[in-house]
């Protein structure tokens, strides 16, 4: 993955992302309901940064708008130079596959696909010909260390080892940003802790800048830096020390229960 | 195209269920072939546009009634008619009143018969044998090889209509469109039966152009209006479709037949797809947030329901290529065996198989398809499984 880390180091230090007075509201029948509030933070590239909050916080929202899959009602998003909030679907649909990995809790790996084939689908957006698609997915699946499995259907795999195809996925077009929604939320402490660890090593190693939505305490203690929401609103945005985040996490966390 | 091998994949997710769903696609497509071939030999013309120039003279009120021979000669001084000939249906038993064994018999002049009915052709034998001898007769390709007839072999006819036995010879196997019939010299009726003589079924009339054509048949009953009796005069295409129109609305029944098979098949495939796409919201959403245009999405699912009709419908048209000599066989051997031997494999009923696995595919798969592009992405992901 060395082009992965060549582009990433060229770009560290500056901002990746900056959101602006972000307001999110939904109707329901007549009622409007705000799940974001007037939100405004940056990121840096870079950066590890975990979402944290009680259900209904509006992290999962945040986390779909910095991606680009969700629009605001008001605000604006910039990533990198690209005003996300005011791109068309069909713009958001081609800077995603280019600038975001996408690790959802639940893995969401293809059934039907290998796990070679899973990663090879965001490259399938590319101009790349199959060789280099081939090498490149080999590659992604060789930072997870499922070079050997990549014949392997979802089905033959366990939970950790989905996730990590799912994780090779989101790392296989090289974007500079992941965003990570409960990654370990499915996984036993075991298989928590290898993902934790391949995240960290994405963020140190290959520069990756990650937002992360989790409930849980451990998983947040690996984060650079904690953002705390509750109702909508930024409660606590706290750049944490190695050896402190935990005790930080673990207080949020038991704030928001 | 790389996306094709994903959309094999997803086609035959569900193994079970593709094939069930190809299974009723097959069936009807083969359904489908039999009927529109059913169709198409009923209203093609069997002489493929030579018949155009002939026409048929009868008696106004049926067919069972007869004219007078000496019509012709008036009919002729109408000018523009190259050649006119006897054509008297004789009816009667070949063998038995099987169906196996009914084909049409009809009593001509040869020398002129072999002048309207210009398309017949000799593949075995000659037509100067045929002409030169009463008791000789000719028969249709089709008819021979049904029973193994060979040029010289003796046949007799058993008359109902005409109670006399005709002991004919096989001078002749002719080729033609639906060459079906044994046509053998109207004299040997004539001279066993001479009540017989004078009185005639039809005249078979082959105009000299478009024009006479156009005339003739008006003139032609002007002629005999006021006669004892008069005639009605058609052309060799109207009069065939008058039998078709004697089944009853028989195309009407199969169009219709044909239509709700479609529909069904339409309904079957559309139902597939749309639980396919069902269990694929959150899969679909996972695309979409890779960067899958909705675009793509559309036409990924719209393929995979082509793909759906078209491995279904290729099959039924296959089924039906392979199964239609035996089909064919089988019709021979009935009462159609006249209308079975101007069957064959339509290049435009396969193209409209095809056709009909196209539409269905395309149909069945855009309701599915527009829905599953259309819907938001985080409603997707909500989804579970």
């Amino acid at each position: 993955m060395s082009s992965v880390a060549s582009v990433i180091n060229s770009t560290t230090g500056t901002t990746l992302i900056r959101i602006d007075g972000l307001v999110k509201q939904y109707t329901r029948d007549t009622q409007v309901l705000t799940v974001l509030d007037n939100l405004s933070l940056t990121v840096d590239e870079g950066d590890f940064v975990a979402l944290m909050g009680p259900s209904g916080s509006g992290k999962t929202t945040l986390l779909n708008l910095i991606a680009g899959i969700d629009r605001p009602t008001s605000g604006t998003i910039l990533v990198g130079d690209q005003q996300v909030s005011s791109m068309s679907e069909a713009a958001l649909a081609k800077w995603r596959s280019a600038n975001v990995g996408f690790i959802f809790q639940l893995y969401n790996l293809v059934p039907v696909l290998t796990a070679f084939e899973n990663v090879e689908l965001p490259l399938l957006l590319t101009n790349l010909n199959r060789a280099r698609r081939r090498k490149q997915a080999e590659l992604a699946l060789s930072v997870v260390g499922l070079a050997d499995r990549m014949d392997h259907y979802p089905r033959q795999l366990s939970g950790g080892q989905e996730q990590r195809v799912a994780i090779a996925r989101a790392i296989a077009t090289d974007p500079k940003l992941l965003v990570a929604d409960e990654p370990t939320g499915d996984l036993d402490s075991k298989n928590g802790e290898e993902i934790l660890v391949l995240m960290e090593r994405l963020n140190s190693e290959f520069k990756k800048t990650i937002v992360m939505v989790t409930h849980d305490p451990k998983a947040a203690s690996r984060a650079h830096r904690l953002v705390h929401l509750d109702k909508g609103v930024l409660k606590e945005d706290v750049h944490a020390e190695k050896g402190k985040a935990v005790g930080m996490a673990a207080a949020i966390s038991a704030s928001s229960t | 195209m790389k996306y094709l091998p994903f959309v094999f994949k997803n086609l035959f997710r569900k193994k079970t269920r593709s094939l069930l769903t190809l299974g009723s696609i097959l069936l009807p497509l083969f359904v489908i072939c039999v009927m529109g071939t059913l169709l198409k030999t009923l209203s093609r013309d069997p002489s493929e546009g030579r018949g155009m120039y002939r026409l048929v003279v009868r008696h106004k009120v049926s067919l069972t009634n007869f004219i007078p021979e000496a019509y012709r000669e008036r009919i002729f001084q109408l000018g523009g008619i190259q050649e006119m000939s006897i054509w008297c249906w004789f009816g009667g038993k070949y063998v038995d009143y099987s169906a196996k064994n009914q084909f049409a018999r009809f009593g001509v002049e040869p020398e002129k018969f072999l002048k309207v009915f210009d398309e017949a052709r000799f593949i075995e034998g000659t037509a100067p044998d045929w002409i030169s001898d009463r008791a000789g007769a000719i028969v249709g390709d089709a008819l021979a090889k049904k029973y193994g007839w060979k040029v010289g072999q003796k046949i007799t006819l058993t008359g109902d209509i005409y109670p006399i036995t005709l002991d004919l010879t096989i001078r002749g196997i002719y080729t033609a469109e639906n060459a079906s019939a044994l046509f053998f010299n109207w004299t040997y009726v004539e001279e066993a039966l001479p009540r017989v003589k004078g009185r005639i079924g039809t005249f078979y009339v082959k105009a000299k152009s478009a024009a006479d054509v156009e005339r003739l048949p008006k003139q032609i009953d002007a002629l005999f209006e006021n006669a004892d009796p008069p005639t009605k005069t058609e052309t060799e295409k109207d009069f065939q479709n008058g039998f078709v129109s004697m089944l009853g609305n028989v195309k009407f029944m199969l169009t219709g037949i044909c239509t709700a098979i479609v529909f069904v098949i339409l309904l079957i495939a559309a139902n597939t797809m749309a639980m396919a796409a069902r269990e694929r919201v959150t899969e679909i959403a996972v695309l979409r947030t890779l960067g899958y245009q909705k675009s793509t999405i559309l036409g990924m699912i719209l393929g995979e329901s082509l793909l759906l009709a078209l491995f279904g419908g290729v099959a039924g048209l296959a089924f039906f290529v392979l199964t239609f000599p035996g089909f064919k066989a089988w019709l021979m051997n009935t009462p159609m065996a006249g209308f079975a031997a101007g069957i064959k494999l339509f290049p435009s009923v396969l193209a409209a198989g095809f056709g009909v696995a196209v539409f269905v595919g395309l149909v069945a798969g855009v309701v599915p398809a527009i829905r599953s592009a259309r819907r938001s992405i985080t409603d997707g992901l909500r989804q579970v499984g």
